[in-house]
């Protein structure tokens, strides 16, 4: 007699998502940074967006700040962000 | 994406009419009502045989919707089974492809782009002899280039019921899927096999065990607990026996760990971020109130270890549901550097039997005698081992030191403490007339780094020294470690010899970090 057991696992299958189309080229392009508040972050994107702005052709940096790295970045800051209609995003994420 | 020269397929069983220029859009993509407000000036432009033609991947409604508010007169066709769309193999939209007189393809171009659109508008005016347009200036107010949306027949499929959004607040879930272990494999191995476990074996699953399991929690399977972080999946109580039955726990476990399991998510704890955290935190429950001697909980000798079933299955079990509901396996979501043997199970009781004053649950207003879980994300105990003191003050400067290295040294303000103060040791307290309050007040008054470690070095802690707090601790000048007594939460369990106690260090504290929670229960 075979053995029947109760999956304890989580059953869902993930909405999967093609990823974005790729930027060709990121000359003209605006460009958010979203710092996750871990400490030494700033620094790390201070120079992120001097390089995106000096050798790529970037023409707007915008930076966005979660106010702790903890949780979830709030909704207000991803409004914000959809606001600015960035063509790309770069999140900073720990460690 | 078709290459140049290969024959153009049919759209909705007609094949398209060169030369032309095919648009493919959907109406929910801002690149592509950009692109549409060019291309709709452009077929305006041509008047003999070349057509500009939208193609829509959205049914006939929407489009129509969409083509009055931008007050389209381009013709319209309609891939509403995105069989071509899969076909010309676009990847994004607004997707362009130039088709010849003879109907091949003669160019191409994906997303919004000033530059893409005039060539290939030239080449249309070349095709057809028509003069040759400039339909996208730079520096009219429109972006030169905008990427576009993913094409609607790369998108997850919406009629698919498991992927929907979320729901943060179902109260209810389906039931769990019955699984069959072949006939020739041993149902543990089996269960390690499918991934259900952590490394150590566990009892099968099997549906008499999980309806027991049930039945004593009296509540339906498909009701919902929780949702477990970060993955929020529900925690069904049939979900929750499931993983009870596996860790090894008894039915009448389930009188803890659903209010446990609630605990644990609460929003407060922020499970979410210890899940995926790389340091060493780890849930710890602590069980207070009279279900610890009904259910046999340990709280005293070997609190912190194997000894009750109790503490080690629920422990189990709880981090069981972590990983197997909320998606938590180590390497994966789970990247502590170090771990933490609590990752196995971290379960203890108070010893209130052994303890001169109010439960830990009495801080957080559940009345003594009340059952009530308290979750604190918590480092492996530090020890503490004080056995000559005699009085308050001697033992109390036995635990400042392990205190003020918690996290780091030389940061303060940001960690808590859990203080777990052995039987002994709260004897020598309570005979000094020390209550728990006095204990507290003691251990913050007197816990703090000497202001000279601060030489400069740039070391963890260092930087943010002027917002801390300076004090004198027995002649010395020091920063304060804590940010108020309420961050040493005090104690009492073990056992009955020896003089030792424990100190937990927290994960980052307050409100953008982790809060004691305490639910109460029956």
């Amino acid at each position: 007699m075979s053995t029947i057991l109760v999956n304890p696992l989580d059953e869902r299958v993930p909405p999967q998502g093609a990823a974005a189309p790729r930027l060709r080229s990121l000359a003209g392009a605006r460009v958010a940074l979203l710092d996750i508040s871990k400490g030494g972050g700033s620094i790390f994107l201070d120079r992120l967006d001097s390089l995106l702005r000096e050798q790529f052709g970037v023409t707007e940096v915008l930076r966005f700040r979660k106010p702790t790295f903890a949780k979830p970045a709030p909704e207000a800051v991803l409004a914000d962000m959809r606001k600015a209609q960035p063509q790309a995003v770069i999140e900073a994420l720990a460690d | 994406m078709l290459a140049e020269g290969q024959l153009a397929p049919e759209i909705d069983g007609v094949p398209p009419s060169g030369p032309a220029l095919l648009a493919f859009f959907k109406t929910d993509c801002p690149a592509c009502h950009l692109s549409l407000r060019y291309l709709d000036d452009l077929s305006r432009q041509f008047t003999n045989d070349a057509t500009v033609v939208g193609v829509s991947q959205d049914a006939p409604q929407p489009t129509s919707e969409l083509a009055d508010s931008l007050g389209l007169a381009l013709p319209l066709r309609f891939d509403s089974d995105l069989n071509a769309s899969a076909e010309y193999g676009l990847e994004a939209v607004p997707a362009l492809f130039l088709v010849d007189r003879l109907g091949r393809v003669a160019g191409s171009s994906q997303g919004f782009d000033k530059a893409d659109l005039n060539r290939l508008s030239a080449a249309l005016a070349g095709l057809s002899g028509s003069p040759v347009p400039n339909p996208a200036r730079s520096g009219d107010g429109n972006p030169d280039f905008q990427p576009g949306c993913v094409s609607r027949h790369l998108e997850p499929e919406s009629d698919d019921e498991s992927a929907a959004p979320v729901d943060m607040y179902a109260r209810r879930a389906r039931r769990a899927s019955r699984v069959n272990v072949p006939a020739d494999t041993e149902p543990e191995e089996f269960c390690y096999e499918q991934g259900f476990a952590d490394p150590l074996p566990v009892i099968p699953p099997t549906v008499g065990r999980v309806d027991r399991m049930i039945a004593a929690s009296g509540l339906d399977a498909e009701d919902v607990v929780a949702h477990v972080p970060p993955n929020f999946a529900p925690a069904s109580v049939e979900k929750i026996a499931a993983n009870a039955v596996m860790a090894g726990c008894l039915p009448s476990h389930m009188r803890v760990l659903v209010p446990a399991v609630r605990a644990l998510c609460d929003e407060r704890l922020d499970i979410h971020g210890v899940q995926g955290t790389t340091h060493f935190a780890a849930p710890l429950a602590i069980v207070n109130g009279p279900v610890r001697l009904q259910l046999g909980f340990a709280c005293g000798s070997n609190v912190f270890s194997n000894a009750a079933r109790a503490n080690s299955t629920i422990g189990r079990a709880i981090h069981l549901i972590l990983r197997n509901l909320g998606g938590a396996a180590p390497g994966r979501i789970d990247m502590s550097t170090m771990g933490n043997p609590g990752r196995f199970s971290y379960v203890i009781g108070e010893n209130e039997e052994a303890s001169p004053w109010e439960p830990l649950a009495t801080d957080f207003g559940i009345p003594a005698g009340r059952n009530a879980v308290t979750f604190y994300c918590a480092e492996p105990p530090c020890a503490v081992s004080e056995h000559k003191a005699r009085t308050a003050e001697v033992l109390l400067r036995a635990i400042c030191p392990v205190l003020a290295n918690l996290w780091s040294h030389r940061v303060c303000k940001r960690s808590e403490a859990l203080v777990v103060i052995g039987p002994e040791h709260a004897a020598t307290l309570d005979r000094s007339g020390f209550s728990k309050r006095d204990v507290v007040e003691f251990l913050y008054r007197n816990t703090g780094i000497p202001v000279r470690e601060y030489d400069g070095d740039g070391g963890e802690g260092t930087h943010e020294a002027s917002s801390y707090d300076e004090c004198l601790i027995r002649g010395v000048r020091c920063y304060r470690k804590f940010r108020k007594p309420e961050s040493i939460r005090v104690m009492v369990a073990g056992g009955p010899a020896g003089k030792f106690s424990a100190v937990i260090g927290s994960w980052a504290t307050g409100p953008r970090g982790s809060q004691m929670v305490c639910h109460g229960f029956d």
